[in-house]
């Protein structure tokens, strides 16, 4: 089935609750609905199998168009859904929850309302998830008039994990923000019986840094380089989203050589980016020869990327309308070489993971996800294909320079942590195949065209796969040098949903592995608010910064 | 002269100092040997000595809500033990400083006291993490200790003493890993499992659990438990070498022995992923203490 195809059945699926069709883009239709249809209208695209729930953009109209709204973002391979949903700004904008019949929607709503205000009826658990619990109520940072002095911290109630950590006979296993375990902070509630775990939470958002809101006030071309630092691992998926969405309300034709280069560097992060992961798990399993052998070869990848970019984290290749760096003769050899070594060793990790029995008994049949369970937790990218879902945005919506040079749906029926070492592996051979395949067909042209200063107005959906998953733009312009909004779905928050569903019933022991074993990116996770109090005494200027650290440096 | 010597046997050597020391220097070897076999430098061949002497300079943190006399008294408890056992061993390849007719059972439970010690500091430290740790670490106890000890009987048997002294004398011209394999393989896996060596470090799973039993514990209260543990690696390396890899000899010849074995030791932990308390469980009673049993059934038949 076509895409125009896919989107002539969604507007007839919901035909009924439709009050406006718009048609922004081509892969897009916009269907405004009333809220009191929101819950029939998912349930009715749930029916008929229609794609799946990507993200929910909440939008301030500002205080004069006196309106909100909020838009259930549904992706179904490259056509896209959007319900729109009006909601008024003063009073009470009430909408009622999808969570029963979503799962995953709990945490965008938890966001949409923490965020915006909206009070959703009947989430599961309306407690912040990202804003601190000392946040004052009624202050919402994705409104319009949102003033950073509403934000000071107020005293209130949290609930506490209990001193002694005993609930009747159990106890509970507090992992994190702070915990060898955990090298980034986020914090989960694990109570144990015994060994075997009985209940789950979780809570982000200890490291937000307001990406979102950030973007509002700067202009196009400086929030590239904001966007690029919300995470240090797929700094490069996020630049190229945020370009092709740019680009897209610009209307700027980007050079084939250009997007080639970009996806060859988004072969080359995938590569760093699995590699890290193997590591990570192997420690967690407590394989630590494993552990240091994956992160020595995936230094061969960092400054093959160094090379190629200048950089080893941020490599800043995208610019709006096209790459900065040219890939010449000299660059393809060491990539030849590069990927030569990394074949090998990628075979042999693949040879260990499947065939090394006491690695085996940590990984084979452990937190097993069927098909059906990655479909209702709404599982993305390597999670969701190790569990024989069928989803990756390179095949199903072919961005960039994927229609030229395609790349391989890898997938696994098993569902369990092996199948996820097996799944990233062997994408990770597939990388190395369209790598080489790029370098020796790389298209000849421009590397970049001018991209305008003010960008028409309008919106746009952006779709990229990073290494753990979907990363979901949505995008509007107003016409200015800055955009509107960016709502960024990062690609492991839709995954939490399985691990924490998993969960109940395993040891202590293969936790580690299994939250890690969906690849957890908690700069993915928080990126939202500014958490800079007035009172606050370690706010300091640029200028203040700058003569710190000049002074410290001296004092060495 | 007789009190004089003792008292040198007990506090200098082969006893006391120069234990301690050893067991540092067989630390490196073993932390040395597990980097280079991960790729990794590892550390210099001072470092155990200089982490203890900044865990003794360190101050002690008494957690709230904990038995005071136990929380202190426990660290000491599980070096005192550990060092009395190395008095009934033939450390570095020397004559044991006290011998009698069954300190081999003696030694045995003496080594088990640090276990013993940890899990009950573990218990002690009320934290979550620590009772996880306890409990893992006296589960783990429970498994490995029934056929260690059979594969050290083993030995003992064909000598026909309990008396580790007579053992080795019989040893010496006996190859034990030849004659009893299986008792070899077990006997190492099991000091493995007593050191909560990699596969058997569940009860400290760092990614889990943090430091286990002994979270907790900190400044000098720590480092006691770091030293009885290289003693208690001493100790142990040393009598599976005597037992099994043809007693004494030359205490120098004995000493690259030792090494040898610590290295296979070093390449089982780099090789070896870690077991879950239940795999580890399962494991030593469904293989291991059926194929000691078996070992010993053999003997007593073939006598």
């Amino acid at each position: 089935m076509n895409t125009e195809a896919r989107l002539q059945r969604a507007k007839e699926i919901l035909a009924p609750f439709t009050k406006e069709t718009l048609t922004p883009e081509s892969n897009r239709v916009d269907i405004v609905i009333d809220a009191a249809d929101l819950t029939q209208a998912t349930a009715a695209l749930k029916a008929a199998d229609w794609g799946y729930l990507s993200a929910i953009t909440g939008l301030d109209l500002g205080p004069e168009a006196g309106s909100l709204e909020a838009i259930y973002h549904f992706c179904d391979a490259a056509a896209v859904t959007s319900l729109r949903v009006r909601l008024p700004r003063e009073g009470q904008p009430e909408i009622a929850s999808v969570a029963d019949q979503v799962p995953v929607a709990s945490f965008y709503e938890r966001e949409l309302s923490e965020m915006l205000g909206v009070i959703v009826v009947g989430t599961p658990d309306p407690t912040h998830l990202f804003l601190p619990d000392d946040w004052p109520e009624g202050v919402f940072p994705n409104r319009r008039d949102f003033k950073i002095e509403d934000a000071a911290p107020v005293e209130r109630d949290v609930p506490k994990v209990p001193e002694q950590g005993r609930v009747g006979n159990k106890f509970i296993v507090p992992i994190g923000p702070q915990h060898p375990a955990l090298k980034e902070p986020g914090h989960f509630e694990f109570a144990v019986d015994g060994e075997i775990i009985t209940g789950a939470r979780m809570r982000l958002g200890y490291v937000h840094r307001g990406i979102e809101k950030a973007t509002e006030q700067r202009n196009w071309i400086q929030n590239l380089y904001l966007l690029e630092r919300i995470c240090g691992i797929c700094s490069h998926t996020h630049t190229s989203a945020y370009a092709q969405g740019a680009e897209k309300l610009a209307q700027v034709e980007v050079p084939m050589r250009a997007l080639a280069i970009r996806e060859l560097v988004a072969g080359l992060e995938r590569i760093h980016s699995h590699l890290l992961w193997l590591g990570v798990v192997a420690h967690e399993a407590g394989f630590d020869t494993l552990f240091m052998y994956s992160w020595r070869d995936r230094e061969t990848v960092m400054n093959l990327l160094e090379e190629l970019t200048g950089n080893r984290v941020n490599y800043s290749i995208s610019v709006l309308g096209g790459v900065k760096q040219d890939i010449g003769p000299e660059q393809s050899k060491s990539i030849h070489k590069a990927m030569d070594y990394l074949e090998e060793r990628i075979r042999y990790y693949l040879d260990v993971v499947t065939s090394d029995a006491m690695f085996l008994q940590r990984t084979r049949g452990i937190g097993t996800m069927t098909r059906d369970e990655a479909i209702l937790y709404g599982a993305l990218g390597p999670t969701a294909r190790a569990s024989g879902l069928e989803r990756d945005v390179r095949v199903d919506a072919p961005y960039g320079a994927y229609g030229k040079f395609p790349v391989s749906l890898i997938t696994d029926e098993r569902g369990d942590l092996e199948a996820k070492f097996v799944v990233r592996l062997k994408e990770l051979l597939v990388s190395c195949f369209t790598i080489r395949t790029i370098v020796d067909n790389l298209p000849a042209g421009e590397l970049a065209v001018r991209f305008p200063r003010k960008v028409p107005a309008g919106e746009t959906v952006s779709r990229v796969e990073a290494p753990r998953g979907e990363a979901f733009y949505f995008i509007k312009s107003e016409g200015g040098e800055s955009p509107t909004r960016i709502k960024i779905r990062t690609p492991s928050l839709c995954n939490w949903t399985s691990v924490i569903n998993k969960a109940v019933g395993h040891q202590l022991a293969d936790m580690p592995m299994m939250i890690s074993g969906m690849d957890p990116c908690f700069s993915c996770n928080d990126r939202m608010v500014t958490v800079r109090r007035k009172d606050d005494s370690q706010t300091m200027t640029w200028a203040q910064l700058r003569a710190y650290g000049i002074e410290k440096y001296k004092s060495r | 002269m007789e009190t004089l010597l003792a008292i040198t046997s007990i506090m200098f050597f082969p006893a006391g100092i120069s234990l301690i020391l050893g067991g540092m220097l067989y630390e490196w070897a073993d932390r040395k040997l597990v980097a280079r076999f991960q790729n990794r430098i590892g550390p210099r061949w001072f470092q155990p000595l200089a982490d203890t002497i900044k865990l003794l300079s360190k101050e002690e943190i008494e957690p709230l809500g904990v038995n005071r006399a136990l929380f202190f008294g426990l660290p000491v408890l599980a070096l005192a033990g550990a060092l009395t056992a190395a008095l009934y061993v033939p450390i570095f390849g020397l004559r044991p400083a006290h011998s009698f007719s069954g300190d081999l059972i003696v030694t045995l439970y003496l080594l088990s006291l640090l276990t013993m010690c940890t899990g009950l500091a573990g218990w002690n430290s009320a934290s979550r993490f620590s009772i996880v740790g306890a409990t893992r670490t006296l589960t783990q106890l429970f498994a490995y200790e029934a056929p260690f000890l059979l594969a050290l009987l083993g030995p003992a048997m064909a000598a026909d003493s309990w008396q580790i002294s007579r053992i080795v004398d019989y040893t010496q011209t006996h190859w034990m890993i030849v004659l009893q394999p299986v008792g070899f393989v077990i006997a190492l896996i099991g000091l493995m499992g007593k050191l909560e060596l990699p596969p058997f470090d569940a009860p400290e799973a760092e990614t889990e659990i943090v430091a286990g039993a002994l979270t907790e514990y900190s400044g000098r209260g720590l480092a006691l438990f770091h030293i009885g543990k290289s003693v208690e690696m001493v100790v142990g390396v040393t009598l599976v070498t005597a037992f099994y890899l043809g007693g004494i000899g030359n205490p120098l010849f004995f000493l690259a022995k030792t090494l040898g074995l610590l290295l296979v030791m070093a390449f089982l932990q780099s090789v070896l992923v870690r077991l879950r308390i239940d795999q580890t469980v399962g494991m030593w009673w469904r293989a291991g203490a059926i194929l000691a049993l078996l070992q010993i059934l053999a003997l007593i038949v073939l006598k």
